[in-house]
């Protein structure tokens, strides 16, 4: 194997993707989903902690108090963000449809240490941001009262679970994990699926539009040809995988370890690329072996999500640094796979030019 | 090659009954030739796969997705707190003792010592607390579940009632906040008439043993998976609207993304096999044969599509059936998967090669995902969620019911673009169009001078320019996502500019096909006819499609602004015409380089135009 070869065949790869303004779409693609993940991220905060949004914080609520006085009357008076009115049910819950109020509550005359529970009915508006917002305040307003009355009732509870002090949040920190777990990883990840698919395009085609006599012709052999192909797809990924990590550190999220994740991702997209370049080459035609090829791959990834310490998990631990020794020996485990199904590949190659040379 | 028997009668009242028969025949070619594609090779394996999939996802439903495994690293110096929180795969948890810990309490995101927590510098420790936060109301949940007496461990119900609000749309969009503080002191008064409401009664109306249930149910939820499916297992139980105090809480957007995934995922992937399928027929030209057969090009069209439909259709009522929702959420899928099938069959016709096609598509499917799944977020927040289809799916999950205007409005525009787009393909399906070897941007202008007739160009264009409407207020409204995070000069900045770029690439792009077909055309007069014609074309596809989308929301008050105030028409008129003409006098001037400069001018005319407006508005 000669690696001019080599590079002559994944130059003529290059130029076929320039020529036809493809890999144009796919940075137009990167860009798009970059601006709109941070759309995304606006949005997903918002509505996890309504709060964040600094308008709404200092906003004061009204609030429609109906029926009998309890002990969260004066939580709610005392808190920043209600104004109660006491007031006719039928009356609140008409002004709450004029949005004159945000929402109206009736508590019954249930006992603080009663035998049953307290049922306290909550009246709210549907379809809107605010009453989210409202929503989540009330919460509070509720947590505070059901603690107040479980201290009441304490003496009937038979077991106590064990105590933790947890200061008090500052806000932010739900959206950590979807970004680091899940962002992340899935968008980094991405060029390897695409690299593997296009490896199937690239192969199947020299069969399908009968250009593989062509090239076979030429001083580059059967197995060259693949393992050219292979190297322009591989060569895509750490570009792509880069392009990702730099949008998204633009967006202001700081990814530890940028060089160890490229790393990880070049390595781990070669076995899916071999993995479609052994499919590609058993079928010769494309919608069978994309067809296969994304089945393999669902059960593939699923298979490797479900273990620990996977490819994908790596990735997250890697970006927020807690990655220890043993990305190396999953590092080792992938290049042994690696190894496997290029050894596979290279095998497979030989045995369809020695039969086409023969036959 | 098989040969098509084919029901090739002529005459008018047989010409109905012929073309279903001619579709139905080419369908079951279509199928037949897929099954011989996947030839005795693939479907052994495919097989095997199958298997392995339903395996894996077994053996993955028991261990967990590990995707998220030790994000953060908690120190504990008590094994009750580590034997807490060893349950969860996120906490990589070290157990020290208390000196220890507290030398090297910077190496640890939590540390935990006597039941205190301390939690260190950065996001990834406000995130650890947060988690922590989560696993330890579970924890506590767990205990009091057990309570022999459980109205002592939640000794708070909440009964939710959701009331709709008459005045919901109109006042968000005029920028009044709900119950904003009174002016006056004093409980707001209720200006209209005060309906009785009855008192609510203060038990509760289910037993002890089924709230318990509930309790220990919806506490057990919050597994590894489960953290990603929760939505699909239909989050509404039995107990409807009782929850304690910490079940509290609004809904979350992760619920939306799983379901556009779970539906839009398998349609995307069926889609892909019609494009190899219009593909196929492309290569080495061996679609003639289906081209000479005696049979119209649509009936060719939606022979070929009828499979994959119905495919789609099933893969979607079996998912139904699978999360167990309301059959109705496959109404608003079946615009959804008519639009998926004319791009792809559009997609299909134009790419050159294996690689554009799988580049194209991809593109195409994350644009069309983004469109359909950003709104759904909004869904229980505001009416405009309702643009994408999707949100109809989240509401009949939720179980809320929607109209058939709330069907037409989210709808609308998915039917019109699948026609159109339906339309230039089956105009389009002929040798010389789908053997051609040419680049993307020509084939798609001969595709489009196809559909602009010889004889009645002024009419095409007319047409043509209504037409592109629903695709404009789509792409503006990508537009609209993809600017919302700019900071905010910039943002209106780019969004006026874009905005007028579109219009304006929508209404040049007819003249300028026209000028490409045939230079001579273009003489001062025809010029003149030609931008009139898009010029009132365009604005009454955007006047009728923006009456059939706010009509929903208010019919009389933008009724009336837009019929009843027709004196004002002129002025978007004179603009869409003085645009088009810049651009065609481009075109007749310098030829096709003319056509990005005028482009151009005729934007900053119209941003001009559009500035004016906005600016004459703010004062």
């Amino acid at each position: 194997m000669k690696a001019r070869h080599l590079s002559i065949i994944a130059k003529k790869e290059f130029r076929g993707l320039f020529s036809e303004r493809t890999i144009l779409l796919a940075v137009l693609l990167q860009l798009f989903i970059a601006l709109f993940s941070s759309f995304l991220m606006v949005g997903l905060t918002s509505m996890y902690d309504p709060s964040s949004l600094s308008q709404y914080s200092h906003f004061r609520y009204n609030v429609g108090y109906a029926g009998n006085d309890s002990g969260m009357l004066s939580t709610l008076y005392d808190s920043p963000d209600f104004r109660v009115f006491k007031m006719d049910l039928s009356t609140g819950v008409a002004a709450l449809k004029e949005r004159k109020l945000a929402a109206v509550i009736w508590v019954p005359d249930t006992a603080p240490d009663a035998d049953e529970p307290v049922k306290i009915t909550l009246y709210t508006l549907q379809n809107d941001l605010q009453s989210a917002i409202v929503d989540v305040k009330l919460k509070d307003i509720f947590l505070k009262y059901e603690a107040n009355l479980r201290e009441i009732r304490s003496e009937r509870l038979d077991a106590l679970p064990l105590l933790l002090k947890i200061p008090s949040s500052t806000g932010g920190g739900d959206f950590f994990e979807f970004v680091y777990g899940l962002l992340i990883p899935l968008l980094v990840f991405m060029p390897a699926i695409i690299a593997s698919a296009l490896i199937i395009d690239l192969i199947t085609e020299e069969y399908q539009h009968d250009t593989l006599e062509t090239l076979v012709s030429t001083p580059v052999t059967f197995s060259e040809m693949v393992w050219g192909k292979v190297l322009a797809c591989e060569v895509l990924v750490p570009v792509q995988a880069g392009v990702w990590l730099i949008l998204l550190m633009i967006n202001g999220i700081a990814i530890q370890n940028a060089g160890l994740i490229l790393l990880h991702v070049t390595i781990s997209s070669l076995a899916l690329i071999l993995l479609g370049a052994l499919t590609a080459l058993h079928y010769r035609e494309r919608t069978a072996a994309q067809f296969i090829f994304s089945t393999a791959l669902v059960v593939v990834i699923l298979l490797a999500l479900s273990l620990p310490s996977n490819p994908m998990n790596l990735l997250t631990r890697l970006a927020v640094g807690t990655a220890g020794a043993e990305q190396w020996i999953v590092l080792v485990i992938v290049m042994a796979v690696v190894a496997v199904l290029g050894y596979a590949t290279q095998r497979y190659a030989e045995r369809i030019s020695r039969i086409n040379h023969s036959g | 090659m098989t040969t098509l028997p084919l029901a090739g009668e002529s005459g008018p009242e047989k010409l109905c009954m012929g073309a279903l028969a001619d579709i139905w025949t080419i369908a079951k070619w279509e199928v037949k030739k897929s099954f011989s594609l996947m030839n005795r090779d693939v479907l052994p394996l495919a097989v095997v796969l199958f298997v392995l999939l339903v395996v894996v996802t077994g053996f993955s439903a028991q261990s967990g997705l590990h995707i998220q495994d030790g994000m953060y690293r908690v120190g504990v110096d008590d094994p009750a707190v580590a034997q807490m929180l060893a349950g969860d795969a996120r906490f990589m948890v070290y157990q020290l003792d208390t000196p220890t810990l507290i030398e090297n309490r910077d190496a640890f995101d939590l540390v935990i010592v006597n039941g205190f927590v301390n939690v260190g510098e950065g996001s990834r420790a406000v995130a650890a607390q947060k988690t922590l936060e989560r696993d330890y109301a579970k924890y506590v949940g767990s205990v009091f579940n057990e309570q022999e007496d459980l109205f002592a461990a939640y000794p708070l119900w909440i009964d939710t009632q959701g009331i709709t609000s008459e005045l919901d749309f109109m006042s968000t969009q005029s920028g009044q906040y709900v119950s904003a503080a009174p002016p006056r002191p004093g409980a707001p008064v209720p200006e209209g008439t005060i309906e009785q409401i009855a008192t609510p009664s203060s038990s509760l109306s289910v037993t002890e043993d089924e709230l318990r249930e509930q309790l220990v149910t919806s506490n057990a939820k919050n597994t590894q998976i489960s953290r990603y499916t929760d939505a699909l297992s239909s989050s509404s139980s039995t107990m409807g609207t009782f929850k304690t105090p910490s079940q509290l809480s609004p809904p979350l957007p992760f619920d939306s993304i799983i379901i556009v995934f779970v539906f839009i995922f398998p349609l995307y992937f069926t889609s892909q096999f019609f494009m190899m399928s219009i593909m196929n027929e492309r290569i080495e030209r061996r679609g003639e044969i289906l081209l000479s057969v005696p049979v119209k090009t649509s009936s060719i069209i939606l022979g070929k599509m009828l499979p994959f439909f119905l495919g789609m259709l099933a893969i979607c009522t079996a998912l139904t059936f699978w999360i167990g929702a309301s059959p109705l959420i496959i109404l608003p899928l079946i615009p959804v998967i008519f639009f998926f099938l004319a791009n792809a069959l559009l997609i299909g016709m134009l790419a050159r090669s294996f690689k554009e096609l799988s580049f194209v598509s991809i593109f195409f499917s994350t644009v069309a995902t983004s469109y359909l799944f950003f709104p759904t977020i909004f869904a229980n927040v505001h009416v405009i969620s309702l643009i994408s289809p999707l949100t109809l799916i989240v509401l009949t999950m939720q179980g809320t019911a929607w109209t058939v205007t709330d069907y037409l409005y989210s709808t609308s525009l998915f039917w019109l673009t699948s026609i159109v787009l339906f339309y230039i393909a089956a105009r389009n399906f002929k040798e010389e169009r789908l053997f051609s070897e040419k680049g993307l941007v020509t084939r798609m202008r001969e595709f489009l001078s196809e559909i602009l007739s010889k004889k009645r160009p002024f009419l095409s264009l007319f047409l043509l320019s209504g037409f592109s409407i629903p695709f404009v207020f789509m792409v503006q409204m990508m537009c609209l996502v993809l600017f919302f995070n700019l900071p905010m000069p910039f943002s209106l900045i780019c969004l006026l500019l874009l905005a007028a770029l579109i219009e304006e690439i929508a209404k040049g792009v007819g003249i300028y096909t026209l000028y490409a077909r045939d230079p001579a055309f273009l003489t001062w007069k025809n010029l003149v006819f030609a931008c009139g014609a898009t010029a009132i074309g365009f604005l009454v596809g955007e006047k009728l499609l923006l009456f059939v989308t706010l009509a929903q929301i208010s019919d009389s008050i933008f009724g009336s602004i837009l019929f009843l105030s027709l004196g004002s028409l002129w002025l978007p008129l004179l603009l869409h015409f003085v645009c088009v003409l810049i651009v065609a006098c481009c075109l007749k001037k310098w030829g096709k380089a003319g056509f990005v400069p005028g482009l151009v001018l005729a934007m900053i005319a119209h941003c001009v135009y559009n500035l004016y407006f906005l600016l004459g508005w703010l004062t």
